[in-house]
């Protein structure tokens, strides 16, 4: 680590001498997710792609590398560092009610997930298992299982637990027929999210596993609650996405938002861990030509990595929903030159 | 004399290859004084020049800024109590 020294000196000889160390950062990685968890291979072949996102359901029996997916063990073995979302969320049949299975000799039942998320008026709320069912024991047959498929990749992952807390509980959640608020549920998170962790990090894992957690990043007061540092003295990330949905909308400011609020409301814990953008994108409505919008990014996320605070190391272009390329030539060129750009090289 | 007293600061702990790195010094002594001497000439019949003023520091610092990764710190200002430095990653 480089050290920079300096001296002040009066005429008499007497000295002062203070130092300052910094650190040399790797590139960024540029980064990519498909939707559906779709192979993204062809896409990303040829270019500076380096990350990548998946979604998994701890209910689904196949979470590494997931269903029919020998892909993501090329991607993985070929150095692409994965971000691999773990949600409570139910993704819907099968395996809605009680799923029983053996992993490692070890029999489990586990019950059916018990809690409602993402309540948007007038939307079918989605299933999840509870914060309740978690601190309860309930679920460890589903970390056991997803644990037993994840030793077997031959690489380490990080592991995000959840998508975005604050999209799960913008609404409030509801568990056991019991409603709770917005910020109810977010410190009912922390501590299932700690309740995962202590239950992960009391076993083998394999080398180069990390953690964090899923959020938006589009709450202030939901983003404070949730990183306490009391979690983020086990986590090793900070996380959020960043979309373009709004004409006006720069890449500097939108991937800036969530970051303005850590550095305002986080401790030196939080603010010690790099940050993944596990999604991000720029919803072609609003924004036609995504290619100059895709364009700018490099130099902003060059831009904040220069500021103080945590610095953005993967990025992870989320071609879905949002952020879905259009036409996708297009589209993927931009990304293409984005990810040749400084500060991805 | 008084022994001087230095901070270093930088903008950043983690720099990107190529970007620019700024060092603040924030540093002091407390016999470092500016001081004004004003000169008045009187010849033999009393006549006086106009006064003409010129300052000085009492016990100047001098700062010197060393990195051993071998980075050259380029002084971007100083004002006496406060130094900007500037290198590139």
């Amino acid at each position: 680590m480089p050290r920079v020294t300096v001296q002040v000196r009066d005429a008499a000889g007497h000295t002062a001498t203070a130092t300052a160390n910094y650190a040399l950062s790797q590139p960024v990685l540029g980064g990519y997710y498909l939707s559906g968890g779709a192979d993204p291979t062809a896409d990303m072949a040829g270019g500076n792609f380096r990350s990548l996102t998946q979604y998994r359901s701890f209910a689904d029996g196949y979470t590494f590398p997931g269903y029919n997916r020998p892909w993501l063990v090329n991607l993985g073995k070929a150095g692409v560092q994965m971000n691999m979302v773990l949600e409570l969320k139910h993704y819907g049949a099968p395996n809605a009610g009680p799923q029983s299975f053996t992993v490692d000799g070890t029999s489990y039942t586990v019950p059916g997930p018990s809690m409602t998320i993402q309540q948007r008026p007038g939307t079918t709320w989605p299933k999840a298992y509870g914060y309740g069912q978690v601190l309860r024991g309930q679920c460890d047959g589903l970390f056991h299982r997803a644990l037993a498929q994840y030793r077997t990749l031959g690489f380490g992952v990080n592991i995000q637990l959840a998508s975005e807390l604050d999209t799960d509980h913008e609404f409030g959640t509801t568990e056991d027929s019991k409603a709770y608020t917005w910020a109810e549920s977010d410190a009912r998170a922390v501590q299932a999210m700690n309740y995962i962790l202590t239950w992960f990090k009391a076993r083998t894992l394999p080398a180069g596993t990390t953690f964090s957690i899923g959020l938006g990043g589009f709450d202030r007061a939901c983003f404070q609650r949730t990183h306490p540092e009391a979690l983020m003295s086990r986590l090793d990330f900070l996380q959020w996405n960043a979309y373009a949905t709004n004409a006006n909308d720069t890449a500097l400011s939108r991937f800036r938002r969530t970051k303005d609020w850590a550095v305002a409301d986080l401790g030196p814990v939080a603010l010690s861990r790099p940050v993944i953008i596990a999604e991000w994108g720029v919803r072609s409505a609003e924004i036609p030509n995504q290619p100059a919008w895709i364009a700018t990014v490099p130099a902003a996320v060059a831009k904040l990595n220069a500021e103080r605070g945590p610095r953005i190391v993967r990025t992870n272009y989320f071609n879905s929903g949002w952020g879905t390329l259009s036409p996708k030539a297009a589209g993927l060129a931009a990304l293409r030159t984005a990810y040749a750009t400084r500060p991805y090289v | 004399m008084a022994a001087p007293t230095a901070i270093a600061a930088l903008s950043a702990s983690v720099y990107s290859p190529g970007d620019q790195m700024l060092l603040t010094v924030t540093y002091s002594d407390t016999d470092t004084k500016p001081l004004t001497v004003t000169i008045v000439v009187t010849d033999a019949q009393g006549n006086s020049s106009a006064p003409v003023k010129v300052t000085a520091v009492i016990d100047p610092l001098t700062l010197t800024v060393t990195d051993d990764s071998g980075r050259t710190w380029t002084r971007v200002s100083d004002n006496g109590s406060v130094a900007v430095y500037r290198a590139v990653a």
